[in-house]
């Protein structure tokens, strides 16, 4: 009894002690190099956003086609196919591309990032630039933090945009929906603020929680190829959990009028 | 601080996970000097040059660098220190997304604002020293293990470091790449006067460079002196380790409490719990 009341306290203490030395990083992790800066981050776009691009493109047609699909039988019933436009942009926006791309970015570059930072830190190459005299928070972290804060909502506009396009190719290219009443319905009923803005808000939200739980569990790994593949797993897991609850809080802040 | 010393380690005390480390060490690194550090493996030497290079912090005792002591600095302060030092990681530690020359160059160009012209001739310069020009357009991962840890010495030595530390630099070489490191290390000390400290247990290549060597065991300095001295020490623990010899007051056997006979007589039908 003794002993499992001692386990949890170790626990919980390990956990707290955990979370501060993340939050420490964050914090640390936030400034980018005066020298250069701008070359290192553009690097670190290219490699966490630009190549994401393609898995996510393919990702947001399909997804939009599938929801035209689906829309399509169940509005059909009510003679209102119509509003297939409203409704894939409406989930798109709202709900689909920023949880959907959030993923596919913890799976694709959130676990590329761990990898890598994790891979510098077992062949002692984060050390060796200390010993340089170069802080590797500066030069390693803060590009690939920005790069993933910068990218994953830009990619999330992508992922609407591509899927709005798939669910027209189905809607009505396919299914026959008119062409005019898809987009109007889109029109009227897509609100800036509401849909389009939240929507980015979440994205943001998302962006920060992913990158910085990648890189952190890239930097504060045990530095044994055992640690790094405990590490990339913990990165998809933690990212794709944290972005699914942070998802259902900020859709009952924005959307559950209560 | 004697101001013929470039550092100076006092009293210092540090433990890991529960185990203590160094329970006492002091010593002295004269300026201009090889000084070298031996001891078994698993006696902290790596960590003592990482607590002297500010990476770890000590739980007692201070380290003094050219009068200052290095765990007081703030962590730009020690930033700016460290581009006056140099070290080599057993691993080499090259950044593996940059070429041999952009390694080399790497510390020239984060700390100095030379033209690019310059920075390609200081850089070209330091891998002439180690042999390696000819290398300069292959990635870390296309060297051998003598040349990466040729490189890393060429980076480490890329600003002029007033100190250089050697992180067991013979470790895992062939005979002619171990004597061409021996050379190098010679020399830059001669042609620099560079300050040098040599962790090491390979005896007789360190013995041969060293001014002064240090003998760590057990957490503290176990013996002291030039190579010569060492050679005569009475003392047995140190006679084994100077002559390698496999057995004698360090034991060949990690301590056990069971008796071997017994231990194998116990043996059928018991499991081994390896946890």
């Amino acid at each position: 009894m003794i002993n499992q009341l001692a386990a949890l306290g170790r626990g919980t203490i390990n956990v707290l002690e955990a979370l501060g030395r993340s939050v420490i990083f964050l914090v640390m992790g936030l400034r980018l190099p005066l020298q250069n800066g701008l070359g290192l981050l553009l690097r670190q776009i290219h490699f966490v956003g630009v190549l994401s691009l393609p898995i996510v493109i393919v990702s947001g047609v399909f997804i939009g086609m599938v929801l035209a699909l689906q829309g399509y039988v169940v509005l059909v019933d009510f003679s209102a196919e119509e509003a297939l436009g409203q409704m894939v942009a409406l989930s798109l926006l709202r709900e689909l591309a920023p949880v959907v791309t959030a993923l596919l970015f913890a799976g694709r570059a959130g676990s590329a990032l761990t990898a890598e930072i994790g891979l510098m830190k077992a062949t002692e190459q984060l050390t060796s630039m200390e010993m340089i005299g170069v802080d590797p928070l500066k030069r390693v972290i803060a590009p690939r933090l920005w790069a993933g804060f910068i990218s994953l909502p830009v990619l999330t506009v992508f992922f609407s945009v591509v899927g709005i396009f798939g669910g027209y190719l189905v809607g009505v290219d396919w299914l026959g929906v008119y062409s005019g009443s898809f987009w109007s319905t889109m029109q009227n009923s897509v609100l800036f603020t509401d849909d389009i803005l939240n929507g980015m808000v979440k994205s943001v939200v998302f962006a920060v929680v992913v990158t910085w739980i990648a890189v952190f569990q890239g930097y504060d790994l045990e530095p044994t190829s055992e640690g790094i593949s405990r590490a990339t797993t913990r990165t998809v897991v933690y990212g794709s959990l944290a972005v699914l609850g942070m998802d259902f809080i900020l859709t009952a802040l924005m959307f559950g009028e209560f | 601080m004697n101001d013929s010393n470039l550092v100076e380690v006092e009293d210092l005390y540090f433990s890991r996970s529960g185990r203590q480390i160094f329970s006492g060490v002091d010593l002295v690194v004269p300026k201009g000097k090889i000084t070298a550090i031996m001891g078994p493996s698993g006696t902290g030497k790596t960590t003592l040059l990482k607590l002297i290079g500010g990476q770890l912090a000590p739980d007692r005792g201070r380290v003094h660098i050219a009068n200052k002591d290095v765990h007081r600095l703030s962590r730009s302060e020690l930033f700016r220190m460290r581009r006056r030092m140099g070290m080599l990681f057993q691993s080499g530690a090259l950044f593996s997304d940059l070429s041999v020359f952009e390694n080399v160059a790497f510390p020239i160009r984060v700390h100095t604002n030379l033209p690019e012209t310059m920075i390609r001739d200081l850089a070209l310069i330091k891998l002439q020293a180690v042999g390696l020009r000819g290398a300069r357009a292959l990635m870390p991962s296309e060297l051998s293990g003598g040349m990466t840890r040729r490189v890393a010495l060429a980076r480490a030595l890329s600003l002029d470091p007033d100190l250089i530390m050697y992180d067991e630099p013979f470790v895992g070489q062939d005979p002619i790449s171990m004597g061409v490191l021996v050379k190098l290390i010679r020399q830059l000390n001669q042609a620099f006067n560079m300050t040098a400290i040599v962790v090491s247990h390979d005896i007789k290549e360190t013995l041969s460079i060293a001014d002064y060597v240090y003998v760590i065991s057990d957490g503290r300095v176990m013996a002291k002196g030039s190579p010569e001295e060492l050679g005569k020490a009475s003392d047995p623990r140190v006679s084994q380790f100077v002559h390698g010899e496999p057995d004698g007051p360090v034991p060949f056997h990690y301590p056990t409490d069971v008796d071997f006979a017994d231990d194998i007589l116990r043996g059928s039908g018991l499991k081994e719990r390896t946890s």
